[in-house]
């Protein structure tokens, strides 16, 4: 977690993380650096899902986490439409490799 | 001077690599920590990695100790960033052929760093679906996510992979949960899945991965959990004690380190650990200092006194039609001795 002393100049306005995968009351979520971390669930916003890209800013000293669906389409949709491209014209039945 | 330990550290790191020998199938489960990567090389020296563990460093380290020459292939079980992550250096140094994955896209930095990396080196990507991808000698038998998968779940969309030399059979599902392998079991023909030599834990022994049902089918000999440092609490006491039911040996990565399977042309198979030796499952073991192989092939001529006998060699229970099978040890009659 960020530490919550953290003075609120030192935090980018807003940060965004990703949660990666969600292991029982934890999720992982990856950091703006492309590491992960390891946060409550219960820190981030009630009904996030893996995937979801969250929208983190100081408010008065308060860090506020909210599930931003806007960017979390956006990113998905691009992320979606290379993983397509890779795959497209892949060849089908036995691969010699 | 700086230059001179650079050198000298490049001549002991490739003095200790250990590239797969030839002439044999080797698969290294790699101990990458909380996660997973299996290197598989075939016996004409062709290799295959499933899954690349979650940290890059960690990746090109193992990849200067065993002395890995190319990849014809990697493999994305699922997009999790503990499978995926190592993938990025594999790719950018190997520019393999294929990249075998789910076709689900991950929203993370770490799944676009890999398609892009992969783009650029112009791999072309397999989507899982019923396929056999020949590795020499060796086969990989594609287990496409069943139908009917959420889409936005990774981990129920995991590609699972049979590995086949000889009579040797090995099996890795990501990290399928639950959901998933009921299905696996609801649609695959009959014999699809065991007996199994190897196989790798799911979900690095989560509570919410193996199943008695799933494993009755699978009926591991030998179960190998890839996993580290975490807060997760995997591998879970469920797991460990499915694994004790079915009498499979464990090996542990964060106890054992890189475990290795070797496959002699045929299918009989030694596994080997970097420290200790195969655990009963749920028993917490101390590593020993030194390497020892474990877990001989039985020969198919192989024959047991006794239930202790079996029990010993880590190959209770017995199967009907496995090497040293036979009725004296299967009082109730039921297919399984030992039990």
């Amino acid at each position: 977690m960020p530490t919550e002393d953290a003075p609120d100049d030192l935090m980018p306005h807003p940060s965004f993380v990703t949660v990666d995968g969600l292991e029982g009351r934890l999720a992982r979520v990856e950091l703006p650096d492309g590491t992960t971390e390891d946060w409550p669930l219960a820190s981030l916003p009630p009904g996030v899902k893996e995937g979801d890209v969250i929208r983190l800013t100081v408010h008065g000293g308060d860090l506020e986490a909210e599930i931003d669906h806007a960017q979390t389409h956006e990113r998905l949709t691009a992320a979606q439409a290379d993983t397509d491209a890779l795959n497209a014209g892949a060849p089908t039945g036995d691969v010699d490799l | 001077m700086k230059r001179a330990l650079c050198l000298l550290a490049l001549s002991l790191g490739l003095a200790h690599a250990q590239r797969a020998p030839a002439g044999v199938l080797t698969i290294r489960f790699l101990d990458v920590g909380q996660g997973d990567a299996i290197l598989i090389t075939s016996p004409e020296g062709k290799s295959v990695l499933y899954d690349g563990g979650r940290s890059e460093s960690r990746m090109r380290e193992l990849i200067r100790q065993y002395d890995v020459p190319s990849l014809d292939l990697i493999a994305a079980s699922h997009g999790d960033a503990d499978h995926i992550t190592g993938l990025i250096p594999a790719a950018a140094l190997f520019k393999p052929r294929f990249l075998l994955n789910n076709g689900v896209a991950a929203t993370t930095q770490t799944w676009a760093k890999l398609t892009n990396i992969l783009k650029l080196a112009g791999t072309q990507g397999l989507p899982a679906r019923n396929q056999v991808l020949n590795l020499g000698s060796v086969r990989l038998t594609v287990l496409p996510p069943p139908a009917g998968m959420p889409a936005g779940d990774q981990n129920l969309n995991s590609v699972g992979l049979i590995v086949q030399y000889g009579s040797f059979r090995a099996l890795l599902t990501g990290d399928s949960e639950t959901e998933q392998t009921r299905a696996w079991l609801r649609t695959l023909p009959g014999g699809t899945l065991g007996p199994v030599d190897v196989y790798k834990s799911i979900h690095h022994g989560a509570a919410n991965g193996d199943s008695a049902a799933w494993l009755a089918a699978v009926q591991p000999r030998n179960v190998v959990v890839s996993v580290g440092p975490n807060n997760y609490g995997h591998p879970t006491s469920t797991a460990l004690n499915l694994y004790r039911k079915v009498g499979a040996a464990v090996f542990r990565t964060d106890l054992q380190g890189t475990v290795t399977v070797t496959v002699q042309p045929g299918g009989a198979y030694r596994i080997t650990t970097e420290k200790g030796a195969a655990t009963p499952a749920a028993v917490p073991v101390k590593p020993a200092p030194t390497p020892a192989p474990v877990v001989p092939a039985a020969p198919a001529n192989v024959t047991y006194p006794n239930c202790a006998a079996v029990r010993a060699a880590g190959k209770s229970p017995l199967l009907r039609g496995q090497p040293g099978y036979s009725s004296k040890l299967d009082r109730d009659g039921d297919g399984r001795a030992c039990e």
